[in-house]
């Protein structure tokens, strides 16, 4: 049971308490958090978990924002985790994102939300679609809404009905003119290549993200072509159990709007569309380095966005670097990151450049890790196709669309 | 509108910027108040805003409450919720001025909206004044009886606020019977949970003197209930889901077709998209199937997939809590991860919390088939730019060298470290050295021609020199130069600051002595002479029992210092499986993040006294120097529970003192490496001696404060006698307090005068033993003091003990009495709570 969620601004200013119960947790816990995370080194900082001496906190950091929960009973802590970050992440979509200016505009509003979201320590709803119908966004509209009526409520009218529905998720019927849907696969790629150029570790975490401005009681099924090769799934609550489990198909009635229909993981590929291959020599006190980049397994798309960003070592007191493709810059923290975009027809990208190290250092003992990234758009690189998606009845104008896109998430290259 | 910045981080109540500001806004609410102009609404608003805003960064306005309740007829409901939060935050500081909030809640409560019903049900229960419960009643009973859903969840979970203001009202009114129907009659799955987690509170709470509660808590654990909730559970929310399933843990099934019922009803939470859902349910299935051992061996296969998922796709906070587990978890049946340890790899980018325990957990998988993989992933990071990960993988590889039996890859691996030329890799590194070769000695020689080329003076770090001297005294015999690098570590004693290095050189010296006597005599002859003029008692203490017995005959030194010894076969473990069992049995919650059961932190019954030393720090138990000790002693004291009397201490010696050291063994033997019996003596001897007048000390500091005092003539005895001249020693008190339920809790106010007075705490002391209430220990520093008491009734000797923690910018004490008879408790608070008031008094 939660007592208090303090937001907390990237200086450590108290920027909003919400009490939850009758036991006043004292502003003063947040000063002592400050004072400790300051004092502590990084990892204290960030550590989700720590127990003060009256109470436990609990704390994620959002864009700078510490959301600060405290409790002085046994609890889930991934129960409270978790729900900080469904707290963040509604934040978040009301606010249009995530900033010290945004939460002090709207406070008001983050006081309604954990109004809805949480009482007497209890968490209650976090779906945003329940939460939109009761509050409304401080969005453009309503903003222009409430100075052409003079209606400045940010309120809704009606209660949520979906909070007594059989279905939680969704509104009871909405109305669209024209019924559309859209799902995406966006995958990311995770990936360790070792120093000797082997692949150590390969993976895709997918999710199927969908767009559903669907009238009425829509009950969808989407089916996949090859649904074996994914290897666990976590679903929506809308998605029924029984049809996956005997059939691999996906049934479930959608909230509406966006939302994240399942996620998925797919282990032990074999390969990577793109290869980095770097080498460093050092002696006597300078260091040369060298990187190529280039395709390994063409996709069959063009593979955009590519950049890699390594950390220089400390001991590096300055470096020298081109490439013959893209831009290379260093900045001041020795973070050194080469955008490179797509691949040219008729050259192998490559870095090149010296590394001076500090005086008496021969050679060089800690090895950077580079970071690969890229995008591709229109395809799933795990190869998982969608099949067909099907409306139990059909509403007229219907539009139906597919995506797919992978992108690298944790790609590190060693070295 | 923003005020100075200072007063943003450190506000008090009375402070001192912001003054003009909101008596500006005071006067202009005034105006609005009984304005009916059109846009009226607006201004108000704007108004409103500022003085929450003020609110937020923590400025206080409750000087406008009475404006701001004037204002408060409207029909806007952002209005209505600024002023409802607003009221929430100041009610229980304005008992009298929220009266007034009573009469427009309440009409809120009976209007047509929904919405404003529910709202200002909840702002009504939130006021949490107690003389106000009267009024809440009323409202919460048409609230449970709403035909919305919306303001029965609210007035489900204001009766539980009402409980928790006030008790018997709620009892009275025969809310616990209208929540238990509403459980399991009403159609909204929100409503139900509510009523859920409501009763479940109240009747655990009322359990302690009623039976018919203790026999409702009993009946939520019934078959019909639970599986009532379990068919349904898809219809909860997830957050009600994880209440469910908390109460599905306790359940216990009669037969093992009732687990396979549960456990085919919950397999689909396991696919949950909230991390929460999925580890309740898997604590549900572990604990279901504790008996069938097969069954539980499946659950793991069952589960593992669905935990690692969560691991790589959460964010980095989800990813700890749920590695936390996984620790634990891989710790009973280390087989489940063994082909998934790749999923435990760090990636460069994660936060340095989450890759220690990911290294945790690749020495935990390792096993005869992936230790090859895992040792070469750790390897990888030892050259890592992140300094302290790099630590942390030496240690890991030097975890797995001593749990595995081939090691010869590994000792290679760990010898590479040394040529890397690193200092904190070199550093690490020695200290596994160090500890290989006491499990396997076969390797000295390999080891040894490394670790002779290292030069001592590129060691800084403690643990790795004294591992260094550690080496050099046990293979004098193998390394050239052993004495005369002992020698130089020893003419540099003045600057050699740690302890426990000099403890080693005085052993290393030792034991050099016995094998290469000419080369060392002088140089032991410095370290004993420097030894004994050491002002650190241990080291002290050693230098002068190796002295004696070199005196008395040298060789009995020999075999008491460096007998022939046995390779170590099992490194003890920190924890005993005791410990992790209970922490298994507290799987989804703190404990497993702190790896300790949690009633070594959490119950505040077990902490007792031992808060002083934690929470306020002012006066300690355990003692605090001889840090070798520290840890194992309060690890004891944690475990055994605390405040040990001076009598009990005495009589426990010869018990604590095995228990210490077996807790302290591994640290013991790797420091110093005692082999036999009598080095053991040796030197556990000085470090209890240590201890002990410290630790006497320590509670004769604690008790001067509560008996020293010459008891004062006893005012004219109130409704119960106390005996003036109590006696109870620490012992058993401290067993009385955990014995014995708390029979009462209040809150009750100081004077100003008593706060001021509360400057030097001692004289609260004697004001009260003048009462006949004795102190037994106490501590905190302003503004939190926090005191124990006692008092004996007279002619009977009952006993009342009594808990007070004084918040001195609050000028609130909380008294928690604890009685042998629990009938008088409340005469005894009485006279507590009157002599308290008349603190500061002249």
């Amino acid at each position: 049971m939660l007592q208090c969620i303090f937001l907390l601004s990237d200086s450590g200013e108290v920027m909003l308490e919400k009490q939850l119960t009758g036991h006043r947790v004292d502003r003063s816990i947040c000063a002592w958090f400050w004072d400790q995370s300051i004092s502590q080194d990084d990892s204290f900082k960030s550590l989700p978990v720590i127990a003060s001496p009256t109470h436990y906190l609990f704390q994620i950091v959002r864009d700078g924002i510490t959301f600060l929960a405290c409790s002085q009973v046994e609890m889930p802590p991934l129960m409270a985790i978790e729900f900080l970050c469904r707290v963040a992440d509604v934040l978040s979509d009301y606010l249009g994102g995530l900033n010290e200016d945004l939460v002090k505009d709207n406070f008001i509003i983050v006081y309604e939300l954990l109004d809805e979201m949480i009482d007497n320590g209890f968490p209650l709803t976090t779906e945003p679609s329940i939460l939109r119908e009761m509050i409304a966004p401080p969005n453009l509209v309503s903003k222009m809404l409430s100075v052409v009526t003079g209606n400045a409520s940010n309120v809704s009218d009606t209660l949520p009905s979906g909070a007594g529905s059989c279905v939680p998720w969704r509104p009871t019927d909405p109305k669209y003119s024209s019924n559309e849907v859209y799902v995406d696969l966006v995958e990311e790629m995770d990936a360790i290549v070792n120093r000797d150029g082997e692949l150590v570790k390969c993976e895709i975490y997918g999710e199927v993200q969908m767009n559903s401005q669907l009238s009425g009681f829509p009950d969808l099924t989407l089916s996949f072509a090859n649904p074996s090769i994914l290897e666990d799934m976590r679903f929506h609550p809308c998605v029924r159990f029984r049809p996956w489990e005997s059939h691999q198909v996906l049934s479930f009635v959608p909230p509406d709007g966006e939302f994240n229909l399942m996620s998925y993981r797919v282990k032990k590929l074999k390969n990577t569309p793109v290869y980095v291959k770097p080498q460093i020599t050092s002696d006597s006190g300078t260091c040369r380095i060298s990187v190529l980049v280039g395709v390994r397994s063409d996709p069959g798309k063009t593979i955009e966005s590519i950049t890699l960003s390594f950390q220089l070592p400390h001991c590096v007191s300055s470096a020298d670097l081109s490439s013959n493709h893209g831009t290379v810059t260093i900045l001041s923290n020795k973070t050194c990151t080469w955008t490179i975009g797509r691949i040219p027809k008729d050259k192998t990208p490559s870095l090149s450049g010296t590394l001076a190290l500090e005086t008496g250092l021969e050679r060089l003992h800690v090895f950077p890790t580079f970071k690969l990234g890229f995008k591709i758009m229109g395809i799933a690189l795990s190869g998982l196709r969608i099949e067909k998606l099907d409306l139990q009845s059909i509403p007229p104008r219907l539009y139906k669309g597919f995506r797919a896109q992978t992108r690298a998430g944790e790609f590190d290259v060693r070295l | 509108m923003a005020p100075p910045a200072a007063s943003q981080r450190y506000p008090s109540p009375s402070q001192p910027s912001g003054k003009s500001e909101v008596s500006d806004l005071k006067s202009q609410l005034r105006q609005l108040a009984g304005s009916r102009a059109p846009g009226v609404d607006d201004s108000k608003r704007e108004l409103y805003k500022k003085v929450i805003s003020y609110m937020t960064i923590g400025i206080d306005v409750s000087s406008v409450f009475g404006e701001m309740v004037m204002c408060s007829a409207t029909s806007d409901i952002v209005l209505k919720k600024m002023c409802y939060l607003y009221v929430g935050n100041y009610a229980k500081g304005n008992p009298d001025l929220s009266l007034l909030t009573i009469n427009f809640l309440q009409r809120d409560c009976k209007d047509e909206d929904p919405m404003i019903r529910g709202l200002a049900l909840r702002s009504l229960c939130s006021l949490r004044v107690p003389n106000l419960v009267e009024y809440l009643v009323g409202p919460l009973e048409s609230g449970l009886k709403d035909n919305n859903s919306y303001v029965r969840t609210i007035a489900v979970t204001g009766v539980l606020k009402l409980y928790h203001i006030s008790p018997s009202p709620c009892i009275d009114a025969d809310f616990p019977a209208t929540l238990k129907s509403l459980m399991l009659h009403d159609s909204d799955a929100q409503v139900v949970s509510n009523c859920l987690s409501a009763l479940q509170e109240i009747w655990s709470l009322e359990a302690n003197h009623s039976e018919e509660a203790c026999r409702e808590k009993e009946s939520l654990l019934s078959k019909p209930v639970i599986y009532y909730f379990l068919n349904r559970i898809k219809e909860f929310n997830e957050w009600a889901q994880c209440l469910i399933l908390e109460l599905a843990v306790k359940y216990v099934p009669s037969d093992s077709n009732d687990i396979f019922d549960i456990m085919n009803l919950l397999e689909d939470r396991l696919q949950h998209a909230n991390g929460a859902v999925v580890l309740a349910t898997v604590k549900v299935f572990l604990q279901l199937t504790l008996s069938m051992t097969d069954v539980h061996q499946q659950v793991y296969e069952r589960i593992k997939s669905p935990l690692l998922t969560l691991v790589s796709s959460g964010s980095p906070e989800q990813s700890y809590a749920i590695l936390s587990h996984l620790h634990l978890l891989v710790v009973r049946a280390p087989f489940i991860f063994a082909s998934d340890y790749k999923h435990f790899y760090c990636q460069y980018n994660e936060p340095s919390y989450v890759k220690k325990l990911k290294l945790e957990m690749l020495t935990a998988v390792a096993n005869e088939s992936n230790t090859y993989e895992i040792v070469t992933e750790l390897c990888e990071y030892a050259a890592n730019v992140d300094i302290a990960i790099a630590r942390e993988s030496i240690r890991a590889v030097g975890k797995i060298a001593l749990q595995q039996y081939d090691v010869n890859a590994i000792v290679d691996r760990l010898l590479q470290f040394l040529e890397m030329e690193k200092d904190y890799v070199t550093a690490e590194t020695l200290v596994l050295v160090k500890d290989l070769l006491r499990k396997y000695p076969q390797w000295s020689h390999d080891c040894i021609s490394v670790v002779g080329g290292i030069s001592s003076k590129n060691i800084q770090e403690p643990k790795a020199k004294a591992a260094l001297i550690w080496m050099l005294g046990e293979y004098a015999q193998d390394m050239s130069d052993a004495p005369y690098v002992l020698e130089n570590l020893i003419e540099n004693w003045e600057e050699e600051h740690s302890a426990e290095v000099r403890l080693h050189l005085l052993t290393a010296a030792m034991k050099c002595f016995f094998k290469r006597p000419p080369e060392t005599q002088k140089a032991l002859g410095t370290a004993l002479a420097a030894g004994i003029a050491d002002f650190h008692q241990d080291v002290h203490d050693r230098a002068l029992f190796y002295y004696r017995v070199l005196q008395y005959d040298v060789h009995v030194a020999e075999r008491v210092v460096s007998p022939p010894k046995q390779a170590v076969s099992v490194f003890a473990d920190t924890q005993s499986s005791e410990i992790k069992d209970r922490i298994f049995d507290e799987f989804n919650s703190l404990s497993v993040i702190y790896q300790k059961p949690s009633y070594m932190f959490t119950d505040k019954e077990h902490r007792g006294p031992f808060e002083f030393s934690d929470e306020l720090g002012n006066i300690s138990i355990t003692p605090e120097a001889s840090s070798d000790i520290v840890p194992a002693q309060q690890y004891e004291a944690n475990d055994k529970d605390l405040l040990l009397g001076i009598d009990q201490k005495d009589d426990n010696k010869g018990l604590s003192n095995n228990n210490g050291s077996a807790y302290t063994a591994p640290s013991f033997e790797s420091s110093s490496n005692i082999t036999s019996q009598l080095q053991e003596l040796a030197i556990s001897g000085p470090a209890t001696s240590a201890i002990t007048p410290q630790s006497s000390f320590g509670f004769d500091d604690l008790l001067g404060l509560g008996l020293s005092a010459a008891p004062a003539p006893t005012p004219s005895p109130p409704l119960l006698k106390l005996n003036p001249r109590a006696a109870l020693d620490p012992g058993a008190f401290q067993q009385k307090w955990r014995q014995l339920p708390i029979s009462l809790t209040q809150e009750c106010s100081l004077n100003p005068q008593g706060i001021a007075a509360l400057t030097v705490p001692q004289s609260l002391i004697r004001h009260m033993q003048s009462h006949s209430i004795h102190c037994i220990a106490s501590g905190g520093q302003s503004p939190n003091f926090k005191f124990f008491f006692f008092a004996q009734k007279e002619p009977e000797p009952l006993n009342y003990l009594t808990e007070c923690v004084i918040n001195s910018s609050s000028a609130k004490a909380q008294i928690k009495v604890k009685a042998d008879e629990q009938s008088t408790s409340q005469a005894f608070a009485t006279v507590f709570e009157t002599a308290l008031s008349k603190y500061g008094m002249p």
